[in-house]
């Protein structure tokens, strides 16, 4: 499955980041390609061009912090969980993907 | 007399409806009504079966009566029947309207402790700093009451005649408050005057008037041992209203002494025999030198302003103190052992085994940082832009100078002499006044030094000089104004600092000038000292220089005649201030707004500098200004010559010296001066502070390999003490705060036995990274409910300034997400190797030295 994802956190400084480690690692071990974007105290980063969403089946935001740029997504299903969600059990939000 | 039902008494029971208990003022107005009968009215407390006289206020005050207690009273005696009837209207009418709201510390202070003592329950009690430091000791108070000399031992050989000196001495006292009770207008006063005044015709005390002099005792040693024994009394009760009573003893117990014997009242001297802290209303420079300064541990005052006289000296010799500690002295018990925080301003009784660790790391914290900021304490303070600033001491005595040039001074800035003219009879002779000046010269050993000549008035009195009590000192008969009266005295000390000038660099000032003609006159009675010296042939230098004190607003817009005078100025900043923005130091209602970062005030001084430089004349500064840290950037910016400063700040500001630059300052100051509101300047001067670039993310210092801390609160207090020693922090409270509001989001706790705290804020001096590995598991509250053994702090400066090293904490973050990368931290063995192992794996330059 071609996944994107955005991770942001309130001061952008270490979860925003160990999450996206999170989220790519474990989605490499479910066979899935992913691609994260970091909204964090350095702005965006690895921004999600308008191929890859067009491209992409389905979006996750593991976010304690409004996306920027949400309409970027408009029309692309989106599974949204709290950041914390993305380190405490990052298995679970796949799963639910593949049902 | 006993609670139970009697066939003689008419009795009421009702419960305690005041929140604050039965404090002084329903104490007095119930022993008011019962006075107007004959019979007897005893009161006892249930809950703890005291029993009371109710009409004598001190015996239902010592009744300790708390909200919610039930009471009896019975009535006894003739007139019984209509003595019910007024009791009852009390209890029903009178009592529920006398309740007073609570007393509490706000919350606002009660969180500006540490979390480590907030979690530990700390209880103690709130003042402010006026002295850095933390001791530990036994409590000595300085207590008001005090016989005359000579009456220590005093016995009475005729009871009735002291019984009647008493007497009148309560009737001028109460008439005293009488009188003051018709002028008062305003309702507490009035409250506060019926208090007294109900304390002054209280029964019991004057039952043991009668007591001690039937025994023989004479009328002084009565009251002081009555009023010793009604403060021990109530300071023993469990309410914090009941306890503060005891300051309407003491109150009374003076007004009394006073009356009885005027101005013989002598001021207690302390003799100290162990480590002590020594509890005060208020202390004059004179007593705190009197104190035994090798026991002295700290001092807790009552007073609140926090730059008088004696506060100084307590800085000047490093000794912690507390001020504005309400009821101190009633609040501790003499011979109880307390900590005093005086970094925080708190004073801690009965510490839990938790609150003393804190203690305990804390002054090894402490210990620590001063270590590390003495490495080279000779070496000149040099911004980054090669700048020189001399920094020199402030000193009071000959014998602070050792300690003034251990700490790096280059020279004393301000040699102050008033101290060897108080708390004697006659002032020091010109041979006492040389002997003085020339070993403060010698040990100098060619450094320069200013002395000022006298400075007295104000807070400094001497008896000698019969100076007439004022109603504002402040801006009375003071300083370089007294010398036109005093030419003799004035001579006398010139000669001896010229003298002394054959053995050194001697500069000599002058004090609260705010005229051309005092500095013309000044400068007369340097030449007629000269001239008398040249006659005897004695020896000095010729060309000393002659400066004055720039303290009065007045003289700064005459610097121009001033200029062409003198041969350089000192800025005195807390005269100067308090004269320019007419606030009374002292006083603690408006202390507030003596803020010399003021823009005005910051003009003022900008002024100053500027047209004394344009006069190719050198200013420095000497005020308590020059000893804050966080004005720093302005007094670069300002360009002074010199600053001058307690011997104890002077490492730490040698070493913030060189982390700012000459021209950032300069352009700080110039913004600063602009500037409308104060949240702007404040962000400003954060925002000056050291240069992120001249610290590295990681250095040595800032990993703890094998902490013992017990909990989280310990663990991040050790962590910001990491970044406190390393000088990357100068406000620990603000960054272990920042740190915690992380915290309240969510747990930083990631699960695996690490944890990675981390914040913004303005409290840094740099972008860091902290390590912290603990022998014992600490609950973080992690994500997976593992404990935590690993703590990797990040702590970001704002404004932010480097993207650089945003990118190596993202990337340390996200390894933090690998397994391998996890397991070699917990394995490495020493923080060397973790150093050189994070250096690589970030890719990022290490420090392992200091700064």
């Amino acid at each position: 499955m071609k996944i994107i994802a955005v991770t942001a956190c309130p001061t952008g400084i270490a979860h925003t980041y160990m999450a996206a480690a999170r989220l790519e690692k474990i989605a490499k071990n479910f066979g899935h390609e992913i691609k994260v974007e970091t909204q964090g105290a350095m702005g965006i980063e690895n921004k999600l061009t308008e191929s890859d969403i067009r491209q992409a089946q389905i979006a996750i935001f593991a976010v304690d912090i409004e996306v920027e740029g949400r309409e970027r997504f408009n029309g692309l299903k989106v599974v949204q969980v709290p950041l914390q969600e993305a380190l405490r059990n990052p298995e679970g939000i796949f799963r639910k993907l593949q049902v | 007399m006993s609670p139970e039902l009697s066939s003689t008494s008419l009795q009421l029971a009702f419960v305690c409806p005041l929140s604050a208990g039965m404090h002084a003022r329903p104490a007095s107005q119930l022993a008011g009504v019962a006075n107007n009968f004959v019979s007897e009215w005893a009161l006892t407390n249930l809950r703890n079966r005291r029993e009371a006289n109710a009409k004598s206020v001190l015996s239902i005050i010592s009744a300790d009566i708390r909200h919610g207690d039930r009471c009896l009273v019975q009535v006894s005696g003739a007139d019984e029947q209509p003595a019910h009837t007024a009791l009852r209207r009390f209890v029903e009418e009178v009592l529920p309207s006398c309740d007073v709201p609570l007393a509490v510390s706000s919350p606002q202070t009660r969180n500006s402790m540490p979390r480590v003592l907030q979690a530990a329950g700390m209880n103690c009690y709130f003042g402010s700093s006026a002295s850095p430091g933390i001791a530990h000791g036994k409590v000595v108070v300085v207590s008001a009451i005090s016989l005359p000399k000579g009456l220590t031992a005093e016995i009475a050989t005729d009871p009735e005649q002291e019984l009647k000196r008493i007497k009148l001495a309560i009737a001028a006292v109460r008439e005293r408050i009488g009188q003051k009770l018709t002028r008062s207008s305003s309702p507490l006063a009035e409250a506060v005057l019926r208090a007294d005044l109900a304390m002054a015709n209280d029964v019991l005390l004057a039952e043991k008037f009668a007591e001690q002099v039937s025994k023989g005792k004479s009328a002084g040693y009565a009251v002081v041992e009555t009023g010793k024994f009604f403060i021990n009394l109530l300071r023993q009760s469990e309410s914090e209203y009941v306890r503060e009573r005891a300051a309407d003893v003491e109150e009374i117990s003076v007004q009394l002494l006073d009356e009885m014997y005027g101005a013989d009242l002598e001021t207690t001297v302390l003799p100290l025999q162990e480590p002590s802290i020594v509890v005060a209303e208020t202390l004059g420079p004179q007593q705190l030198l009197a104190l035994d300064r090798h026991w002295l541990r700290a001092i807790v005052l009552e007073y609140s302003g926090s730059s008088s006289h004696a506060l100084i000296l307590a800085r000047s010799h490093a000794i912690p103190a507390v001020v504005g500690v309400k009821n101190a002295r009633l609040m501790f018990s003499p011979g109880q052992e307390v900590v005093v925080d005086g970094t925080r301003g708190v004073v801690v009784p009965q510490f839990s085994a938790a609150v003393q660790r804190f203690y305990e790391r804390e002054q090894r914290t402490l210990q620590r940082q001063k270590e590390r900021l003495a490495d080279d304490p000779s070496s000149p303070a040099i911004t980054r832009d090669g700048n020189t600033l001399e920094v020199a001491a402030n000193a009071s005595s000959a014998e602070e100078l050792a300690l003034a040039f251990e700490n790096g001074a280059e020279g004393i800035g301000l040699f102050r002499t008033e101290m060897s003219f108080l708390e004697r009879d006659r002032p020091p002779s010109e041979e006492e006044q040389f002997a003085t000046y020339s070993q403060a010269v010698r040990l100098c050993a060619g450094r320069p030094i200013i002395i000022r000549t006298l400075d007295l008035g104000g807070d400094k009195a001497a008896p000698y000089l019969n100076l007439p009590s004022e109603e504002n000192p402040f801006l009375g008969y003071r300083g370089a104004r007294i010398y036109a009266d005093h030419r003799e005295l004035l001579q006398t000390q010139l000669q001896a600092i010229i003298r002394a000038s054959a053995h050194g660099r001697i500069q000599i000032m002058a004090p609260m000038i705010s005229s051309l003609e005092e500095v013309l006159q000044f400068k007369d009675e340097v030449a007629k000292a000269k001239r008398h010296l040249q006659i005897q042939n004695t020896p000095f230098q010729s060309d000393i220089p002659i400066g004055i004190m720039v303290e009065v607003p007045s003289a700064a817009f005459i610097l121009d005649q001033l200029c062409s005078e003198v041969d350089f100025f000192s800025i005195g900043t807390n005269d100067l201030a308090q004269y320019f923005l007419a606030v009374d130091r002292g006083n603690a209602r408006v202390a507030g707004l003596s803020n010399v970062l003021h823009p005005g005030f910051l003009r003022l001084l900008k002024r100053i500098v500027d047209e004394i430089h344009a006069a190719g004349k050198w200013v420095g500064m000497c005020g308590e200004m020059a000893s804050e840290m966080r004005y720093l950037p302005l007094i670069l910016g300002l360009g002074l010559d010199e600053i001058s400063l307690p011997a104890v700040k002077i490492p730490e500001l040698k070493h913030a010296v060189s982390q700012l630059s000459t021209a950032d300052c300069k352009s700080l100051l110039t913004q600063i001066i602009a500037c409308r509101e104060k949240p702007e300047i404040d962000r400003l001067l954060a925002s000056a502070q050291a240069s992120p670039s001249a610290q590295p993310l990681l250095s040595e210092e800032l990993i703890v390999m094998d902490s013992d801390s017990r909990n989280k609160e310990e663990a991040m207090q050790e962590l910001v003490d990491s970044f406190y020693i390393a000088g990357r922090t100068q406000d620990r409270h603000q960054l272990e705060e920042a740190l915690w509001a992380r915290e309240a989001v969510y747990s930083t706790g990631l699960g695996f036995g690490f944890a990675t705290p981390h914040c913004k804020t303005t409290a840094v001096t740099a972008n860091s990274i902290g390590i912290l590995r603990s022998r014992l598991p600490i609950d973080w509250g992690s994500v997976d409910s593992s404990p935590v053994r690993m703590i990797v702090l990040i702590v970001m400066r704002e404004p932010q300034t480097d993207n650089g090293h945003m990118q190596v904490f993202s990337k340390l973050a996200r390894k933090l997400m690998n397994e391998e990368f996890r397991e070699h931290l917990l394995a490495i063995e020493d923080s060397r190797n973790m150093m050189r192992y994070l250096g690589e794996e970030l890719d990022i330059s290490v420090s392992c030295v200091g700064f």
